[in-house]
């Protein structure tokens, strides 16, 4: 046993209760409210396709549609991330919130830079841990996202006992960049996001 | 030479004649032409040999002429003064080994008395003790081999021996000291395992112990070249048994295991967690209550705070495994005493649940819940009263949730020990009170409350009250009816009345729960649900609502039970027939044909079984058929719609299809009429000229045909039927499916109602005039198009005749105007088909894919190498449409040649399905033969990013193009970026390593795809081999 951890017994959220996106998905799709149980029915491969008359288009009929990087997206990318601690992901353990995330637009039309917020709230106030998940956040988030994305995460006010310290650490590029040059570091983080979809 | 001379001479040369010549000397002994004791006379001078080693080879040849003397030839007098001899020689340290193997053959001849056997194991204790001093481990092996023996047959000799003789344990148990080879050591477990299970021990109990438990745990991992082929847990399981096999250990036992559970190895916890619990098993209530609750306060960490899930499981097992061996003397003291600390800890960890630990909480309840009556009404009155306390008292859902999960679970518990309604549980027929009922009602009335009032996006919490109430109905004679048609009642108004929330967990499994519930209480359901559901399916829609699909959906789903379906399906067609006469909405006819046609699927095997008895055909056949019919008042609106009258086809199809050729002949006679009554020349396919219109009904048809038996009479003569398909598919003005419907009665009648020796002729009246199928001037859509069905229906038969028609089909390839057309049809020919299958009595011959790839694909890439360029791309979309239905164990011995066209497939323009199905091919070869792939490696990894972005990096799109043409679908994109993920994992490192760098930054284009699918992919993707690049770091 363990017996080094911040917090040894931490709060659990059923997955039922995350937030996800199939759920809009779902309802958006049918607008009889069915769940489709009867599409079935007809197989995919039903002989009153004819392949002749010009190749069954192998795609979705809305092609053209611009599917935007949103706040669930993000928390889909990071939400799988496991914690340090235990072997829990950050979504479960409620330590990245879909209302925690924001996604700020250009500030001016000529720039095409967005910036993703990401605040991070540890499950403890006094985790040693917070630097290292954000860390994780961070890294996970610059591999995953187009680079007109920048990123910047940071502990929720209030939630930790230092955060202005943990907050400056995450914020300094170059501190970020030597901690990442850090050989066992970076395999605590590799460990941490092997969990990731 | 004498044949000891012989004997010692061969015995280091050749093994086998040694054998032969003590083969004579024992025929000789036989025989009588030598007396035993000559025998040992001539073996005398060898025997006081100084050499050791000459010693040793004369008891071998003693040994082996022994085992060659037949039964009964030895006198008891020869055999007692053998043994004698024998046990003479053990002073001497050569050749024990062999004097052991003698001593076994001597007594394969002869039973020895129980003095006897007490000479030999005095004499083995005292002149070879301790057997670790002979180095060679088989020599040690021949002795253990003789004790062993021993103790399986004189068993009582030797524990008089034990109990008469003072320290005769110390010595016999000091004897193995030391023992490391693994052959050796499972016989001495074996041996020892005798005296622990059967002797009285007392005071060497310790030593006993000891002297196995010195070995705990092995370590043991068997050497690559091991002849015995013993493994490491052959030794584990041995050892177990023997540290499980007598209360007496236990002072020892459980101290040392729980020692050794701080270890830091794994497996070593493993070990110890699977020895404690049977240990548990095999001591007894008596032993195991004086250590219970020990146990439980070292085995509750591995659960509380859990290292690896399976100690964790194994902990659980040795929980439950103390509760069971206690429960053995009823709900006593002892029970009560270990559940008491379990329960009290498990009480603490609910008050601040959820957490992990109160989950940990609810799966020690589950476990030890599970045992027996006496455990789980323990458990119950002891925790169900605060859990219903602290629910009361909870501030958060999070925290009821949690509560409840673990009541749950223990009601899951309850029925596996006393049942459900349909199964009786491990208590049996007559279990012991149950002490839920207590709790029954304020269990009902929590969840209940908590289902019926808590706001629909308390998901979890809902589903929760949802699962205990489903298993407070299973729970064998628990509730009344009444309860039952309560709870049954809450299910089907979440199903029908409430909205819509998120991923609709809630509403899904109170249907699903409707259906568990219906096979415990068929009755009941029927006479509760039923009336809802139906009173919100209306006899006439008001068409603005569509509410009725689900509450449709839900209803069909319980045909799945059994007990229910029949009513199932009788009202889904009552309500049928009443809206059809109301008028209703067509979206709504075809929303109950839907149902049916589920209802009917869930249960397709009831109908197969009984054709005959029901009631289906005239019920739901006939009505339908001459509804499709007719042009009167109860033909529906929704009967003109194509699709509507595929539905009407497959209910059909279902029902008819299993019965006998009988029945079946009734139907075939108005397989065109469809019991209209109207003459058959005025039904289509024989009237070619009848309005498009009249058309429909050969949707319908194509199902009847399909379910027909091949024996069936068809209505019209074979050859006049197939040659009016033809010429009735190659209409102008029909609609797309009345066509392909047509063609694909074409592929039934070529695969079913062709006899095997007919198939020549009836393919030569089709290619000789007039209707010269394959002449090359006569080729037009169309016409390809009655080619390919027939083709299909002779395919699946795998009909000789191909191997002479695939040839004219490939030199169509070239044809410059139609070469495209007629290579979209190969994809046709093995595409799966929901007619054309066993169920419907085709002929589907096991071989047919291999058949048609030997035939068709090497000659494809023969022809395009000779092709022209133009006439190129028709060749590798005819390939891919072959290769698209193949399983990869079919293409894999060709693959390699195929690579090059595979490739070219990628840089086609605006074939999208061809380059899915080359990339998924790629993908199976990255999978099963990444070898091949290697020295394209450059290629492939180019042409993959090219296709992951949708307008590739060589045709740009141009501003005012066509549209943009030649974009990349999305899923082309998300399959091409799925194929580039595997080739780092698959191929060699040396060979991708260069690719990285291009790779990663090529990829980033595709992290800003506008498909969320598409990005998706590209993360995993882009991790891997962003990954790739950090294990190069490492080495």
């Amino acid at each position: 046993m363990e017996l080094d951890k911040d917090n040894a017994n931490p709060t659990i959220l059923n997955p039922s209760d995350l937030p996800s996106r199939r759920r809009e998905l779902a309802v958006k799709k049918r607008e009889d409210g069915g769940t489709g149980l009867f599409d079935e029915l007809i197989p995919a491969y039903t002989y009153l396709n004819d392949p002749f008359d010009g190749p069954v288009s192998s795609s979705d009929s809305d092609d053209d549609s611009v599917e935007d990087i949103d706040e669930q997206e993000i928390y889909d990318l990071i939400s799988s991330i496991s914690d340090p601690e235990h072997p829990l992901s950050l979504g479960s353990l409620a330590v990245v919130n879909l209302p925690d995330i924001h996604i700020q637009p250009p500030t001016n039309p000529l720039s095409s830079i967005s910036t993703v917020v990401v605040e991070i709230t540890p499950t403890i106030t006094h985790c040693s841990l917070a630097t290292v998940i954000g860390l994780g956040v961070r890294v996970r988030l610059e591999q995953a996202l187009p680079p007109r994305f920048r990123v910047d995460v940071r502990v929720k006010k209030g939630t930790h006992s230092t955060d202005d310290q943990v907050n400056k650490q995450l914020g300094d590029k170059e501190r970020v960049a030597a901690a990442l040059e850090n050989g066992t570091l970076m395999g605590v983080i590799r460990r941490m996001l092997a969990t990731c979809e | 030479m004498s044949n000891i001379q012989q004997y010692l001479l061969d015995y280091d040369r050749n093994k086998r004649e040694a054998s032969a010549t003590a083969e004579k000397t024992a025929t000789r002994l036989t025989a009588k032409e030598l007396k035993l004791l000559s025998l040992i006379e001539e073996l005398d001078e060898y025997l006081n040999s100084d050499d050791g080693a000459t010693r040793g080879k004369t008891m071998s040849y003693l040994a082996e002429v022994l085992s060659f003397i037949p039964q009964k030839v030895l006198s008891i007098q020869q055999r007692n003064l053998l043994c004698d001899f024998l046990l003479s020689r053990l002073d001497d340290s050569e050749g024990v080994g062999f004097c052991a193997r003698a001593l076994m053959a001597l007594e394969e001849r002869g039973k020895w008395d129980d003095n006897q056997v007490t000479k030999i194991i005095e004499a083995l204790l005292n002149n070879t003790h301790p057997l670790q001093q002979y180095r060679l481990q088989s020599e040690r092996y021949s002795v253990l081999r003789l004790i062993d023996a021993l103790m399986a047959k004189y068993r009582h000799a030797l524990q008089a021996l034990h109990d008469s003789t003072p320290g005769f344990m110390t010595r016999f148990i000091s004897y193995f000291d030391g023992e490391k080879d693994p052959r050796n050591l499972m016989m001495v477990f074996s041996i020892l395992r005798v005296p622990m299970t059967e002797w009285n021990i007392g005071a060497d109990a310790q030593e006993l112990f000891d002297a196995v438990f010195n070995y705990f745990p092995i370590t043991f991992r068997p050497p690559p070249d091991d002849i015995y082929g013993i493994t490491a847990q052959d030794l584990k399981d041995r050892l177990r048994e023997c540290v499980s096999s007598t209360a007496d250990f236990a002072p020892y036992a459980f101290p040392a295991l729980l020692d050794k559970l701080d270890s830091t190895s794994m497996n070593t916890k493993r070990d110890v967690l699977t020895t404690i619990t049977s240990c548990v098993a095999e001591y007894g209530p008596r032993t195991i209550t004086l250590y219970s609750i020990t146990l439980w306060d070292t085995l509750k960490f591995e659960i509380l705070n859990v290292q690896e899930e399976d100690l964790a499981v194994e902990a659980l097992n040795g929980l439950a495994a103390i509760a069971r061996t206690l429960s053995q003397q009823g709900a006593n003291g002892p029970l009560q005493s270990y559940l008491r600390p379990i329960t009290k800890e498990c009480n603490e960890h609910l008050e601040d649940a959820p957490t992990k630990q109160s989950a940990a909480a609810a799966r020690i309840l589950r476990t030890v819940a599970a045992v027996s009556p006496e455990v789980t009404n323990i458990v119950s009155a002891n925790v169900l009263p605060n859990l219903f306390l602290l629910f009361q008292n909870a501030d958060t859902m999070s925290k009821r949730r949690g509560l409840l999960e673990v009541l749950v679970q223990l009601i899951k518990a309850n029925v596996d020990l006393f049942g459900s309604w349909r199964a009786l549980g491990l208590a049996g027929e007559a279990p012991p009170k149950n002490a839920l009922v207590e709790f029954r009602d304020q269990a009902l009335e929590i969840m209940s409350d908590g289902l019926n009032s808590a706001p629909v996006n308390e998901v979890s919490f809902r589903l929760a009250c949802l699962d205990g109430l489903l298993q407070l109905c299973k729970t064998r004679e628990l509730l009344s009816d009444q309860a039952i048609g309560d709870i049954i009642q809450l299910f089907h108004s979440i199903v029908i009345h409430e909205d819509s929330y998120g991923k609709d967990e809630v509403k899904e499994a109170a249907i699903n729960g409707l259906v568990d519930i219906a096979h415990q209480k068929p009755q009941v359901v029927v006479d509760k649900a039923f009336p809802a559901f139906l009173a919100e399916l209306p006899d006439k829609d008001d068409e603005t609502s569509k509410g009725y699909i689900t509450v449709l959906e839900a209803f069909a789903k319980l045909a799945s039970e059994d007990k229910i379906f029949d009513t199932v399906v009788l009202r889904l067609k009552n309500k049928f027939s009443s809206a059809v006469k109301q008028d209703a909405s067509s979206p709504y006819i075809v929303a109950l044909l839907s149902a049916l046609l589920y209802a009917l699927n869930q249960g397709s095997e009831r109908l197969q079984k009984d054709p005959e008895s029901s009631p289906y055909y005239h019920d739901i056949v006939l009505p339908l058929l001459s509804r499709t019919a007719t042009s009167d008042a109860s033909h529906p609106k929704a009967f003109d719609n194509e699709p509507t009258l595929d539905l009407v086809g497959r209910i059909c199809n279902l029902i008819i299809r299993s019965q006998t050729l009988e029945h079946q002949n009734n139907v075939a006679s108005e397989l065109y009429t469809l019991f209209s009554e109207k003459p058959q020349t005025d039904a289509p396919p024989l009237n070619a000229t009848l309005a498009p219109e009249a058309g429909k009904t050969m949707i319908v048809s194509t199902h009847l045909l399909a379910s027909l038996r091949k024996e069936a009479t068809l209505p019209v003569e074979l050859q006049l039927l197939i040659s009016s398909l033809v010429e009735y598919s190659q209409q102008p003005e029909l609609s797309v499916p009345v066509r392909s419907a047509s063609l694909s009665q074409l592929s039934l009648l070529f695969n079913k109602f062709v006899p095997t020796p007919a198939v020549r002729s009836q393919i030569d009246f089709l290619l000789n005039t007039p209707i010269e199928l394959f002449a090359l001037e006569k080729l037009d859509p169309p016409r390809i198009r009655v080619v390919f069905a027939v083709l299909k229906g002779i395919v699946l038969r795998n009909s000789p005749l191909l191997s002479s028609l695939y040839p004219k089909l490939l030199s169509f390839l070239s044809h410059p105007q139609y070469g495209t057309v007629v290579a979209h049809g190969f994809a046709t020919l093995l595409q799966p088909d929901d007619l054309l299958i066993k169920a419907n009595h085709c002929q589907i011959s096991g071989l047919h894919r291999q058949k048609t790839f030997a035939l068709l694909v090497p000659s494809i890439a023969e022809s395009h190498r000779s092709a022209s360029l133009d006439a190129r791309p028709n060749y590798l979309i005819a390939l891919s449409g072959v290769l698209k239905w193949l399983p990869f164990d079919i293409i894999v011995e060709e693959v390699g040649q195929l690579i090059p066209l595979l490739l070219q497939s990628l840089d086609l323009k605006g074939e999208d399905l061809v380059k899915e199905a080359a990339i998924s091919t790629f993908i199976s070869i990255l999978q099963e033969r990444p070898k091949l792939a290697e020295e394209h490696a450059g290629s492939l990894v180019n042409r993959l990013i090219d296709n992951s972005t949708p307008s590739s990096s060589k045709h740009p799109i141009q501003v005012g193009a066509a549209t943009g043409s030649i974009s990349t679908p999305p899923r082309v994109r998300s399959t091409a970026i799925k194929c580039l993920a595997l080739v780092p994992e698959k191929l060699k490192r040396e060979v991708v390593l260069k690719y990285r760098r291009h790779v990663v930054t090529k990829l980033s284009v595709a992290l800003d795809d506008p498909k969320r699918e598409v990005r998706s992919a590209a993360v995993k993707c882009r991790r891997i081999w962003l990954d790739f690049e950090n294990d190069d770091d490492d080495d």
